[in-house]
């Protein structure tokens, strides 16, 4: 039971050390929990930065989608093949510590500001991780499972899906909620660079205008959706892969 | 694995950077993209070649670097003590399992707006995300390392008349090492990741206001300079990082 | 001499189930015996010796060793595990130095005598290799070198030959039987394998599963220094062999 709440105890915990520490400081940029909460209602009232939000969800959504679709398949491959391996592991590693939301200024020189750079930024902001929990999911696949599968008859290509994807699963899984706490990242952080609309748009201008309050509710209802989406992913998680060693259950996220 | 391999493994890898850039090349040639969007590969390089000779250029990466090395080193140092706290004494973990388990999926890049108003605009806001997002992974690879040190090199300790205090330091941090590490390895490119992200969102210097600066005045060339140094930074502190593992981690197996 | 007064073992298996390891075991050891605890696995016979080395605390009834309560690990009894525990980040010199350097004994000295004790247990010219470099029965070797190095009075080996090949187990047996002559320290070594038992020891304690019990006692009565070739050939200990296995054939303990 008390392992069950340990996490709301943690958020209300924190919360009242951002209480305490306003009361303390006295500061007008750093508004109290408690007005930062009352703020929350006004900016979800707000029908302009509701649609702002849906649209940001819908292509956080479909870059996650179709990141998680291709490489899945590109990860499983590198695991299995050597020379696929070390064809592509040079150029992810030069691609990997490159930020992938600075690359919307460039995106959006070539393709605009709409949907599909910022779509396709949330996409290579979730591949990366998904590629290599897949490929390190794959890699580690006990190779005498595969003998037997050979043994009763199986294909290579029904190797792969009836055998290593399921075997890799616990760890696609692991890779795809990094992944999904990426996308939001990746979408906040490219809409505060492009300041064109979107959640981490409404921060800065708030931020700008001197709304504090509004700043400090926005942060919440981000970080908000960050631990929810994290829950519930991990749930499904849990469902997927009830047979597998249960896992060390907290997340690496980054941006 | 023989020489042979690995050189024909290295080839292999080499091949899609280099289609890439020929690919990028061919662009440009045959009149695909415009010069003042997609400037050519041969201009690029050039281009960072002058600049990594010149002054300003080098403080932009010296101010970078500096935040960077900042974040990761306290980051570093709290991650640390904080997992082995949280590993090795039931009460520390009690409090830091569910406040991890909450932060560490929050977006922390939601959080810079807060770290503006309350340390303002110079490094520190920029230290302090830095440090913020390769805490946890930092931390959650330290206390995995050490919640599973292996119980009977403890006990081989203790017979051995090690007194409990000591324990700590000289079998479980030792132990969890390899763990340590490879938190550290994902903090460090995290750390570069979101250093250039801070500096894009708002900054005086470094390279990520590089980026910004060239992208309002539509200097394709000087948007993608930056992009190669920070690739470059990443790729070169990975590689000292390696080389201090495997010195520190001569005597684990596949270190 | 060891005294072990009504000991009895409770392990909570789950929030259900209690599971009693242990059952009001009631065992001396003379000074420089050399006693086997022989049984099926899980029949608590390694948990005795965690006992005895003050790893483990009993749920009821109490080890003394020289009439003193035992209630912690201390050099006056050293531990040889199946897994042999090494410090993967100390070479072989480092691992068997870690003792006497626990015990404040000067670094030169230290050396001096660590050295001496892998060229008695046959490693000359490995003292720099890290664990990694050696095979099992290497390993295993280090790690009665490094127990010896503080010179326990009393030797605990929990199943120390059980991970490795008959041919190196017979060839570590013989060693530990010349080293032991020397000195005839107290050696409690656990095993499940009777002719290991009946070979090495004074005394054979029998002990049956589900609860841990003593069953019998069985005093070894063959010449020493024992030959290998010589005993196979010897009735005796081929009777002593068949009446233990007739034993455990009875109770339908055996494996």
């Amino acid at each position: 039971m008390i392992r069950r709440i340990a996490p709301l105890l943690a958020c209300l915990g924190l919360l009242v050390a951002w209480q305490l520490a306003s009361l303390a400081l006295k500061n007008d940029s750093f508004p109290t929990a408690l007005e930062a909460i009352r703020a929350i209602p006004a900016v979800l009232g707000d029908k302009d930065s509701l649609v702002n939000f849906g649209a940001s969800l819908r292509r956080m959504a479909i870059g996650f989608a179709a990141a998680v679709v291709i490489s899945i398949p590109l990860g499983l491959l590198m695991g299995r093949s050597r020379a696929v391996a070390s064809f592509f592991n040079p150029l992810l590693m030069v691609i990997y510590p490159v930020p992938k939301a600075a690359l919307m200024p460039i995106i959006m020189l070539w393709l605009g500001v709409g949907d599909l750079s910022k779509t396709l930024v949330i996409f290579l902001g979730v591949s990366l991780p998904v590629i290599y929990h897949s490929f390190e999911g794959a890699k580690a696949v006990e190779e005498k499972m595969l003998w037997s599968g050979a043994a009763m008859g199986l294909s290579a290509v029904q190797r792969l899906v009836r055998i290593v994807l399921p075997a890799a699963l616990p760890e696609i899984l692991t890779g795809c909620r990094t992944g999904l706490v990426l996308a939001l990242i990746t979408m906040i952080t490219s809409e505060m660079i492009a300041r064109q609309s979107g959640a981490g748009n409404i921060l800065f201008n708030a931020l700008d205008m001197g709304q504090y309050d509004t700043v400090f509710a926005m942060i919440i209802i981000v970080g908000a959706m960050g631990i929810v989406l994290d829950a519930l992913f991990e749930r499904l998680r849990a469902r997927l892969v009830r047979w597998s060693e249960p896992q060390f259950d907290i997340p690496l996220s980054f941006s | 694995m023989n020489g042979r391999a690995i050189t024909s493994d290295l080839l292999l890898g080499m091949i899609p950077i280099v289609l890439l850039v020929a690919l990028w090349q061919a662009l440009v040639s045959f009149g695909y993209a415009p010069v003042t969007l997609l400037p050519p590969p041969g201009q690029v390089f050039s281009r960072m070649a002058q600049q990594l000779l010149s002054t300003t250029f080098q403080q932009e990466i010296a101010a970078t670097l500096f935040r960077l090395f900042a974040g990761f080193s306290i980051a570093t140092v709290l991650g640390v003590t904080i997992g082995l706290a949280a590993a090795v004494n039931p009460a520390v973990n009690a409090v830091v399992r569910p406040i991890v388990r909450v932060l560490a999926p929050l977006p922390k890049v939601a959080l810079y707006p807060a770290l503006l108003l309350l340390v303002g605009f110079g490094h520190q806001s920029k230290i302090l995300l830095v440090t913020f997002d390769a805490l946890f992974p930092i931390l959650l690879a330290t206390y995995y390392g050490a919640s599973t040190v292996e119980q009977k090199l403890i006990w081989s300790a203790m017979a051995a008349g090690t007194p409990p205090r000591e324990i700590l330091f000289k079998v479980v941090l030792p132990a969890a090492a390899p763990s340590i590490l490879t938190g550290c390895r994902i903090g460090l490119v995290i750390s570069c990741i979101v250093v250039f992200l801070a500096e894009m969102i708002t900054s005086t210097d470094g390279l990520g206001h590089a980026l910004v600066t060239a992208a309002r005045t539509f200097q394709a060339v000087d948007m993608f300079v930056p992009l190669i140094t920070i690739s470059l930074v990443g790729l070169i502190l990975n590689g000292l990082l390696e080389l201090v593992r495997s010195y520190l981690l001569r005597g684990f197996p596949e270190a | 001499m060891i005294e072990i007064n009504q000991v009895s073992q409770v392990f909570q298996t789950s929030a259900r189930q209690d599971h009693l390891a242990l059952s009001d075991i009631s065992l001396t050891i003379q000074d420089g015996a050399f006693v086997s605890i022989l049984g099926p696995s899980g029949c608590g016979k390694s948990t005795l010796l965690y006992i005895v080395g003050g790893f483990v605390r009993p749920t009821r009834g109490a080890a003394k060793m020289k009439g003193r309560a035992i209630t912690g690990p201390g050099p006056d009894r050293g531990p040889v595990f199946q897994e042999f525990a090494l410090f993967p980040w100390k070479s072989v010199l480092g691992n068997v130095m870690y003792g006497p350097r626990q015990q404040g004994i000067k670094h030169a000295e230290a050396e001096a005598q660590s050295r001496a004790l892998i060229e008695m247990v046959g490693l000359k010219g490995f003292e720099d290799f890290y664990p990694k470099e050696l095979s099992g029965g290497m390993k295993q070797r280090v790690a009665l070198a490094r127990t010896l190095a503080y010179h326990p009075e009393v030797l605990l080996m929990d199943e120390p030959f059980g991970a490795l090949d008959a041919h190196t187990r017979t060839r570590l047996q013989n060693d530990l039987l010349n080293i032991w002559e020397r000195d005839r320290k107290t050696v409690l070594f656990v095993t499940h394998s009777v002719e290991e038992a009946v070979f090495l020891s004074d005394k054979v304690v029998m002990m049956t599963r589900s609860p841990g019990r003593i069953r019998e006692i069985i005093e070894i009565d063959l010449p020493r220094p024992r030959r290998r070739t010589e005993l196979l050939l010897d009735p005796r200990y081929q009777k002593y062999i068949v009446e233990i296995e007739r034993m455990f054939d009875d109770s339908g303990e055996g494996e």
